[in-house]
């Protein structure tokens, strides 16, 4: 799984569907890490570091906002895409300042996703 | 007081007429009494003074024939007598007692009772009378006289025996009684008259008084019959007949009266007939408004139905977005892989693959359904709220679909305990999940993270009377409802939320909702423990809908909450 030549990303969703297909997306091409929920992945992001942090905003007990800035608190130069199911321009602009590097509407095509990951894991 | 009582009872024509005839009565015999008294004194009196005049007459005449014994003289004077009627009996006596003649008849014997009388003015005061009355019953007068003689007294200075002034002989008169007259007069002939004269009186009296009576008896009735049409006409005005008038054309007071009243009677029913008039407009006026409320009514529910979605509408995107992504991602996913091999390449672990992604899309598209359906039946123009059969735990499942990922990301846990007996009730779907979900947004809002809400249902079999209902708790572990707010929480406009968090018509319009089910809602809370929401839906027999447009506010209405 731990393989040094891919980058590294860790998905945060709550729902099942999005997390699988992500993965699916994703698994060919990066080391994939999932998270159901903002605290699992807070967890995970204190054990290693990640290239890239793909977070749902809306999520039980922690919400995604404090994955954003728990992962900047870590490492001001972590890349996190915040995506969402509801999108409005003041979300948005929060997630950016917080410190989030890209925001994706759900939902999102194939193409859009792997621009924009390509994007952050390379940018 | 009986009397009293009695005389306050009579009419007023009784009133009038008995004291006023007793008056009349009363004066007409203390009247006619004293004047018939006065007459019957003065013809009492009359006779004595013709009495005592003739006695006297006699008297004065009778010295000679008295000193000469002379009967025949004393029988001529006596003979005066034969013309008064009044005489029964005339004598003259001598000093020694001797009747020296008389005229008529009279029996001393007959005395029955004899009592002096006084005299009669003016008097020369020698005349003595008395009063008889005879052992018949008849009444005499009886009179005495003296007979006196006046001889001169021949003196010695009169005969001119002693010396004295010459020539001067006085004459000194010596008056004797020689005897007496006696004279008993029949008071018959007076009674006789004075009887006459009190009839007479007594003839007119009644007469006077009968003629009085009549005319009083007629002035009353002048009286009494406008007053007694006064009467019937207020009896009938008083029993609602505006339109009586009275017919009094008199110019006196009772005229005025009539006048008055007729006009207090116009100004009344002019009152009346606006009144009416008003009432009758009211009715239009109260219907027009009613309907206006209706109307405001009705849009209050459908703004309040938005407000619900508005607040739903973030989950309601999220809800959709996720499966959408999901499905969107898949898509695309297997068109990429499918494009890129060639389809001699293509594994059969490709195709489980494909399958499973193609299994999942459907299963999203199916849930993508489900939500907008259930947004539809929610959001469903319900004007006419039409009412089927419904089964409740259907409808609380769908609200809760809505509802969950909220309670999720509040990190509420929503416990729902539904009987699976539940029997379908008459009702409109979508009403009820606007009830439910306000219920358990409600209770999300008062609800800290971590806490639990739990949503059961019971059915409650028919019993007697009662046709049986669907029980409903919806209870949180909030911060509950101060005493002073639970009477409040379903009138319109009442909210504790932030503003802009709440309309503070949810509760209002799901106890309106509720009602039109027939069914009740109810409160009950411990602040800082626990709000419990009671909804009961009755079982309605087929034939029983309700009738589901007399949706109230409940503003007015009594609030069956259990508090």
């Amino acid at each position: 799984m731990n393989d040094p030549n891919k980058k590294s990303i860790l998905i945060v969703d709550d729902e099942e569907i999005i997390r699988n297909f992500l993965s699916e997306v994703l698994g060919e091409k990066y080391d994939v890490s999932l998270a159901s929920d903002g605290d699992e992945a807070i967890e995970q992001i204190k054990k290693r570091r990640f290239d890239l942090i793909i977070t749902d905003l809306k999520m039980p007990r922690v919400p995604g906002e404090e994955v954003v800035k728990f992962a900047q608190q870590q490492d001001p130069t972590s890349r996190v895409i915040v995506i969402s199911g509801f999108s409005s321009l003041y979300m948005v602009s929060q997630s950016i300042n917080n410190g989030a590097c890209a925001f994706l509407s759900k939902p999102f095509s194939i193409k859009e996703l792997m621009e924009t990951v390509t994007d952050a894991v390379n940018g | 007081m009986n009397l009293l009582r009695t005389i306050k009872s009579c009419s007023l024509r009784t009133k009038f007429v008995l004291p006023v005839s007793a008056m009349l009565i009363l004066s007409s015999l203390v009247i006619s009494g004293y004047l018939t008294k006065r007459q019957a004194d003065s013809i009492r009196q009359e006779l004595r003074a013709s009495g005592e005049t003739m006695i006297r007459i006699i008297a004065k005449n009778a010295e000679s024939g008295v000193l000469f014994e002379s009967k025949y003289e004393l029988d001529e004077l006596l003979a005066i007598l034969s013309r008064f009627d009044a005489v029964t009996y005339g004598a003259i006596i001598n000093k020694e007692g001797t009747v020296l003649s008389r005229f008529g008849y009279w029996d001393e014997k007959a005395t029955k009772v004899k009592r002096f009388l006084p005299h009669v003015e003016p008097t020369d005061g020698l005349c003595q009378e008395f009063f008889i009355e005879s052992s018949s019953g008849e009444e005499f007068i009886e009179m005495n006289y003296p007979i006196l003689s006046r001889k001169e007294k021949l003196t010695r200075e009169n005969l001119g025996l002693t010396g004295g002034l010459e020539g001067s002989v006085t004459h000194e008169k010596v008056t004797e009684e020689i005897g007496s007259i006696k004279l008993i007069l029949s008071l018959a002939k007076v009674n006789e008259s004075i009887a006459e004269a009190r009839d007479t009186a007594t003839l007119l009296m009644l007469v006077v008084l009968v003629l009085a009576i009549v005319i009083l008896t007629f002035f009353v009735r002048v009286v009494t019959k406008p007053i007694k049409m006064l009467v019937e006409v207020t009896d009938q005005v008083s029993h609602g007949d505006l339109n009586q008038r009275v017919d009094i054309k008199q110019h006196d007071e009772i005229g005025h009266l009539a006048n008055t009243f007729n006009k207090m009677i116009e100004s009344l029913k002019q009152s009346r007939d606006e009144i009416e008039e008003y009432n009758r407009t009211l009715e239009e006026r109260i219907v027009a408004r009613t309907r206006e409320l209706e109307q405001a009514q009705e849009q209050l529910i459908q703004s309040e139905k938005m407000g619900a979605i508005g607040q739903l509408a973030a989950g309601v995107a999220h809800e959709l977005n996720n499966p959408l992504g999901g499905i969107l991602g898949y898509a695309q996913f297997t068109l990429e892989k499918m494009k890129k091999s060639l389809p001699d390449k293509i594994t059969s672990k490709d195709i489980d693959k494909y399958i499973r992604y193609l299994t999942d899309i459907e299963t999203q598209v199916r849930r993508c359904k489900s939500i907008v359906q259930n947004l539809l039946r929610f959001s469903r123009a319900s004007h006419i709220a039409e009412f089927e059969e419904i089964d409740v735990n259907k409808v609380i499942e769908d609200t809760i679909t809505f509802v969950e990922h909220q309670l999720h990301m509040n990190q509420i846990e929503l416990r729902v305990a539904l009987d699976p007996n539940l029997p379908p009730i008459q009702g409109n779907a979508g009403q009820l999940q606007q009830v439910f979900t306000n219920l358990i947004i409600n209770a999300m809002h008062a609800s800290a993270a971590e806490s639990e809400i739990k949503i059961i249902s019971r059915y409650s079999p028919p019993m007697g009377e009662f046709d049986g209902a669907v029980e409903l708790w919806f209870i949180d572990q909030g911060i509950g409802i101060a005493p002073e707010n639970i009477k409040k929480v379903f009138e319109p406009f009442f909210t504790t939320k932030e503003v802009g968090k709440g309309t503070g018509l949810g509760l209002s319009v799901s106890y309106g909702i509720i009602k039109s089910h027939g069914g009740e809602i109810r409160v009950d809370s411990t602040v800082d423990e626990r709000t419990t929401f009671t909804v009961i839906l009755p079982v309605q027999k087929p034939s029983q809908k309700p009738d589901n447009r007399n949706e109230k506010l409940p503003g007015e209405l009594s609030r069956s909450s259990n508090v």
